[in-house]
């Protein structure tokens, strides 16, 4: 009964670690890059597909039909690549060729690009349209995220 | 008898300057830049680019272990690798230059030219796309002027070679049309439902295009073709019908020597004839792609009422993403029919006519050999070795069907029909 007890006891504490593994690594995910619209934008919640169809260029309204224009970071920031890593499993690389496709074959143009997370916050703050990503630890009241 | 022996499409030997001018041209768009030109306002506020300039290329070599015929990537090419080059550059190497307009945020345009080898063997820009195009709503939009056929499932990007894993689309399946780009309307509608995806796309047109070997010009009258794009996640389908009334000039004159034979000659010649004939060819092809693996399959048929016949096409690949390193594998087939015909009946003709009748028939098989019966199983490496570029390397093993010479040209005597080929190719790839 006792060596039962133990086994029993040892499970939960796995479980228990597991979880808050688990918890960590989701934390530590989240915790980088968020999506983000301007103070004034009615968006407050996107799902990861209708975000990636306007990332992407596949939708150019919001889901409440407002228009939605992405803006992007330039292309060697941390953030972008991390962005897009988790919005559609995609690498740099693959981004490049995925837009490559649309550019040449005059379908569209990628979202335009900001040079640094001030000027996207202030390109998102003064446009109801405008949603960006920036590393969360640079938000501030101007800016609402999307989740 | 070989009069007939080349392909009409098929090109004399002459010397090529092409890898001085791709450099000359990488060298001057190197120094363009991709410089975007900000100028008009959009309603909100924003700047909206006027002029975006872009561009991408590719230099490649492929080496062919078969000097008696020459592998080529299209239908429009010269010559190869084998007999023409032991190492060609020709193949795969391009460069190409974009301008995109934005006028308003409804109204924009786009031309872009490629310079390759073409099918006077030189390497003289010629244009891809010119045309205009006015987004109606969002989601509808109406181009006029220069497009590429959306004809097989990588058809508009098939240039692009940034844009997918091999070094290039096979050469089964993308060598069945004899036509690339139309000149005309096309409309396209999209239709976002949930999380799919849907765009649908209808073109219609006129191209000439003019052939290699002095063949004359390729006329497509009266295309028109409609495609279907679903993307559902990570799955993208595509399925497309295409129509065009084709004629292919060069065999006019040996056709017309059947009609001397009566009856049964001009049977023959009214079969195997391209002038104004009917070409449909149907398209289906889906790629699933979660982001560190792929897969991609494309089926295609064509049917001409000439001496190019029907053609069933088809390719499978499939890739693993290891960081930079892209291992995959790719599997293509055609089969075309028919690749022989028991031509005239000479026993019915008066003696002073049979020595000719066998000739003719000998050369009518010849053409029709060249209508390719091959597989191809080739593995390769894409490697991004630094930002906008890649690096690939890839062999390929390919089989010839009894008594066809596959997609090979310039076949010299000594090519052993139903025989088999080995190339290795290295390409880089690159956007700007």
């Amino acid at each position: 009964m006792v060596t039962q007890d133990i086994i029993a006891r040892i499970a939960r504490m796995r479980v228990l670690a597991i979880g808050l593994a688990l918890l960590l690594a989701s934390h530590a995910a989240i915790a980088d890059v968020v999506a983000v619209v301007s103070a004034k934008s009615g968006i407050t919640t996107l799902t990861k597909t209708q975000m990636a169809d306007i990332f992407l260029g596949k939708a150019s309204r919001f889901p409440d039909g407002t228009q939605a224009v992405p803006v992007d970071q330039v292309e060697d920031a941390p953030a972008r690549a991390e962005f897009y890593l988790k919005l559609a499993g995609r690498s740099a690389p693959q981004m490049k060729a995925y837009w490559a496709k649309i550019i040449f074959t005059g379908r569209g143009q990628p979202p335009q690009e900001v040079r640094s997370s001030a000027e996207l916050k202030k390109r998102i703050a003064q446009d109801p349209a405008a949603i960006g990503y920036i590393d969360e630890s640079l938000l501030d009241d101007s800016v609402r995220v999307v989740r | 008898m070989q009069p007939y022996r080349r392909h009409p499409c098929w090109p004399e030997k002459r010397r090529c300057n092409c890898v001085r001018l791709v450099l000359a041209v990488l060298f001057v768009s190197g120094l363009w830049d991709s410089a975007d030109v900000y100028a008009s306002t959009s309603p909100d506020g924003s700047d909206v680019p006027l002029l975006l300039f872009s561009g991408f290329g590719t230099l490649g070599a492929v080496h062919s272990n078969n000097d008696r015929a020459d592998f080529t990537g299209g239908f429009f090419q010269p010559n190869g690798a084998g007999y023409t080059h032991s190492w060609s550059t020709d193949v795969d190497s391009l460069i190409a230059g974009q301008v995109a307009a934005t006028f308003t945020p409804e109204l924009s345009a786009v031309v872009q030219a490629i310079s390759r080898q073409g099918y006077n063997n030189t390497y003289a820009p010629q244009v891809e796309w010119a045309n205009i195009k006015y987004k109606i709503t969002p989601d509808l939009s109406i181009r006029a002027g220069r497009t590429l056929l959306p004809t097989f499932f990588l058809s508009d990007t098939q240039n692009i070679g940034y844009t997918y894993a091999w070094v290039r689309p096979p050469v089964e399946v993308y060598r069945l049309l004899p036509v690339d780009t139309n000149d005309g309307l096309d409309v396209s509608y999209r239709l976002n439902v949930a999380d799919l995806a849907n765009t649908i796309q209808a073109n219609y047109g006129y191209k000439s295009t003019n052939l290699t070997n002095n063949g004359g010009t390729a006329k497509a009258r009266g295309s028109w073709g409609v495609s279907d794009t679903a993307e559902y996640r990570a799955l993208t389908a595509r399925i497309t019908y295409q129509y065009t009334n084709l004629t292919l000039p060069p065999l006019d004159s040996f056709f017309n020597a059947f009609r001397q034979f009566g009856a049964q000659g001009v049977a023959i010649a009214n079969r195997y004839n391209s002038d104004h004939k009917p070409n449909r060819f149907f398209d289906i092809g889906a790629s699933y792609d979660p982001g560190d693996w792929f897969v991609t399959a494309e089926w295609a048929y064509n049917q001409n009422n000439s001496f190019t016949g029907q053609s069933t096409a088809w390719d499978a690949g499939g890739g693993y993403r290891l960081a930079k390193f892209t291992p995959y594998l790719l599997f293509a087939g055609a089969k075309a029919r028919p690749i022989s015909d028991p031509g005239l009946n000479v026993s019915s003709l008066p003696s002073f006519l049979i020595g000719p009748a066998i000739g003719l028939n000998a050369a009518l098989n010849s053409i029709l050999s060249t209508n390719p019966v091959q597989t191809t199983d080739s593995i390769g490496v894409r490697w991004d070795f630094a930002k906008h570029f890649d690096c690939k390397l890839q062999f390929d093993h390919i089989r010839l069907g009894a008594g066809s010479s596959g997609t090979f040209v310039n076949i010299q005597p000594g090519f052993q029909l139903g025989g088999t080929v080995n190339l290795f190719s290295a390409v880089v790839d690159f956007v700007w």
